[in-house]
């Protein structure tokens, strides 16, 4: 475990210095300060409006973080051939991809907190008149909180496809793993429920939205965009989503360790 | 430092691991999901723009129908109406909170498609309704789309009063509704002849008003709430003097020759019907009340038209929002104004092809009176629900469940209508037996505008 955690803590302490990762950070950022002036476009649902756009922003900058980050861990240390200097230590392979995979979760949930905090406090300025207080604001934070977990679930399948592709490959294969499990949920829930779907094409859509690690379920902003549902069994589906997601992560950082031991370094 | 993990093993572990995520994701997190999280229309809608489509399952469905909802308002500045249509589908389909999207979009859909002479296209009333209602299943925590619904039967469709009373009741039973609105529920109880409804709900509304009142305290809220008082007690004292003059307050229940709605008066109703050109009717009917203010319902349809009824349709039959109405059917509603107890009205339908296609063999032209949609000085003599009126002729109880309405009903041909077949040289014209010639020509006196007083002679 010791092992573990000193990997984890110097791919964090890496992690927050690079550029790109602070880029993307400070992009996001300043797309949730300045995403209440849109709220103009829709007068009566400018709250409506202002939430879900920032929701999507801190999503979309999640994503591409935990892409980015990710995509490097494994091959960075092999091209620099910094890993042998890792492994000829009493260091197992698994170990070095957990720790590489936990340092990653911690720079993912680092910025995640950041930019929630900023999201908190700009709708703190923008809506305090409109009645935003403490119980409001725990509301909107349960989205990012569910994003945290989505966003550990991509970045172990990018931690998987890291260790067998290279950068640019597992880019566009965790990128498209991501866009299946979550833009394409509604296209499968068409294909599923159309009746011109033919079976063959409905089972293959519903084994695809079964085997995919299907990151949609961790999209819990309706409730924070449009206040007032009545949502039933909420610590039931939290539980179970973030199980969902703990196993998940295992079952792909498993799958990268059983990889990782038979790949010549 | 390699180890000697059992590769197999792993690999059956975590295949293990992917069955039990899946069985998770399916038989928990799904249905959990849809019924909480999920937006209301999850399947993928046509119409969107890629990238409109791309930014809208990625998560940002309010932002692109707020962005569409804008773009629509420029549509509508332009006149491009049936380009409003689509986006108004889109934009309910993208964020189905948008209120005023769903309360403009009816009023559109059923208000602004008009003919040639400004008859709107009634073909679309039942996905206005739809629509509506959609909106109120979405939006159940607020009064609007309630009593939008409701405002569309008692307002555009101005008859079948019951179904207005049962929208404006379930908009009253939202928390949110403001009291100047709750008052239209009393109007549809008068109109759907539920009077005791009527009066109770007026006192109900005074004695709220007068709490109301003594609550507030800044002068602005104080000023609302004693101009709602004022309301709703001027609104009370006239509909007790009317119940009284009217008979309403008899011990029997019946009114007798004391009261101004006794004898019952015989409009006298007649009407002529000629097909002067191809899809042109030339309309005259003879009416023997003196004062202005009614208005003869006149409705031209296919005779199998769905959900046809007496002079009108089922307009509340339809569950679905069809924004593309059927194009071969034809619904054409006008209205006969009468001046000096006659009516002469040309209706052209002959510009307006797609609207009145003719494409049926069969037709009814209706004629249609009701007095409950009669104003209050003309309900002074005729009563609420036409207890007041009679036509020895074209009384009708039938049409409207028990209600006494004036209707006759006229059949026409396609050849007749479009004068074609024997009809081409000869001018279809059909008469009540009771028109009588000459008692509804013109005599140059059409907009005098005579003393009103009710005369049966």
């Amino acid at each position: 475990m010791r092992a573990i955690f000193n990997i984890a803590r110097t791919t964090f302490g890496e992690a927050v210095r690079r550029k790109i990762i602070l880029i993307i950070l400070i992009l996001g950022l300043a797309f949730i300060i300045i995403t209440p002036g849109l709220g103009i476009l829709s007068p009566r649902s400018e709250r409506a409006a202002v939430t879900s756009l920032t929701l999507g922003l801190i999503q979309m900058t999640s994503a591409l973080l935990a892409i980015t980050l990710t995509i490097y861990l494994v091959p960075n240390e092999i091209d620099r051939r910094t890993i042998y200097t890792i492994l000829c230590k009493p260091v197992r392979r698994y170990q070095f991809i957990w720790g590489k995979y936990l340092g990653a979760v911690a720079t993912i949930g680092l910025m995640l907190l950041m930019m929630t905090l900023v999201l908190l406090a700009v709708f703190a300025f923008q809506f305090n008149d409109r009645g935003f207080n403490a119980a409001e604001a725990a509301e909107l934070a349960k989205a990012p909180l569910m994003f945290f977990f989505q966003m550990s679930l991509l970045a172990a399948v990018a931690m998987f496809f890291s260790v067998w592709t290279s950068p640019i490959v597992n880019f566009f294969l965790t990128s498209g793993t991501y866009i299946a499990g979550t833009v394409f949920n509604g296209v499968f829930e068409t294909l599923k429920e159309s009746r011109s779907t033919s079976p063959i094409l409905r089972a293959l859509s519903e084994a695809v939205q079964a085997i995919l690690p299907n990151f949609g379920r961790f999209q819990v902003q309706n409730a924070a965009v449009n206040p007032g549902q009545v949502i039933q069994s909420e610590a039931v589906y939290f539980g179970t989503a973030i199980g969902y997601a703990l196993l998940y992560i295992v079952v792909m950082i498993s799958l990268a360790s059983v990889l990782f031991e038979n790949r010549e370094v | 430092m390699r180890s000697d993990i059992n590769k197999p093993v792993w690999l059956g572990a975590c295949a293990a691991g992917i069955a039990v995520c899946a069985a998770l994701n399916q038989g928990v997190l799904h249905p959990l999901w849809v019924r909480n999280y999920a937006p209301k229309n999850l399947s993928v809608s046509s119409g969107l723009a890629p990238d409109q489509m791309l930014l809208a399952l990625a998560g940002f469905r309010e932002m692109v129908a707020s962005i569409l909802w804008v773009r629509a308002d420029t549509y509508f500045d332009q006149g491009n109406y049936d380009a409003v249509l689509p986006i108004i589908r889109m934009v309910t389909w993208l964020d189905p909170k948008q209120i005023d999207v769903y309360s403009t979009g009816m009023w559109h859909i059923g208000y602004n498609f008009t003919d040639e002479q400004s008859r709107s296209d009634r073909r679309y009333l039942p996905s206005a309704l739809a629509l509506g209602a959609e909106g109120a299943k979405n939006n159940s925590e607020t009064y609007e789309m309630y009593f939008e619904t409701g405002w569309m039967w008692f307002h555009k469709i101005n008859d079948q009063y019951d179904n207005a009373v049962t929208w404006f009741e379930k908009a009253s039973e939202k928390s949110d509704i403001p009291p100047a609105r709750r008052n239209m529920l009393s109007s549809a109880y008068q109109r759907a002849g539920q009077l005791d409804k009527a009066l109770k709900l007026y006192y109900d509304q005074l004695n709220k008003a007068e709490i109301s009142m003594k609550e507030q305290l800044d002068q602005v809220t104080a000023f609302t709430a004693r101009q709602q008082r004022d309301t709703v007690e001027k609104n009370l004292d006239v509909f007790l003097v009317r119940m009284s003059q009217r008979g309403n307050f008899n011990a029997d229940g019946t009114a007798t020759e004391l009261f101004d709605t006794q004898p019952p008066f015989d409009v006298g109703f007649s009407a002529e019907v000629s097909v002067i050109d191809a899809a042109v009717l030339r309309v005259r009917a003879t009416w023997n009340v003196r004062p202005v203010g009614t208005r003869i319902r006149v409705i031209l349809r296919d005779a199998d038209y769905p959900n046809g009824t007496d002079a009108g349709m089922d307009f509340g039959a339809s569950d679905s929002v069809n924004l593309d109405p059927p194009k071969n059917l034809t619904f054409m509603q006008d209205e006969l104004f009468i001046r000096n107890r006659r009516a002469d009205k040309k209706m052209d339908m002959s510009r307006d092809p797609t609207m009145y296609t003719f494409s049926k063999d069969k037709y009814y032209l209706d004629f249609y009176y009701n007095p409950r949609s009669a104003p209050p000085h003309i309900q002074d003599r005729f009563g609420f629900l036409g207890e007041g009126m009679t036509d020895k002729n074209y009384l009708n109880t039938t049409a409207r469940n028990g209600e006494r309405v004036i209707f006759h009903r006229m059949e026409l041909t396609r050849d007749m209508l479009k004068r074609e077949g024997e009809w081409i040289d000869k001018m279809p014209i059909l008469r009540t037996p009771n028109f009588i010639e000459g008692s509804s020509t013109r005599t140059g006196e059409e907009e005098l505008i005579k003393v009103p007083g009710l005369l049966n002679k």
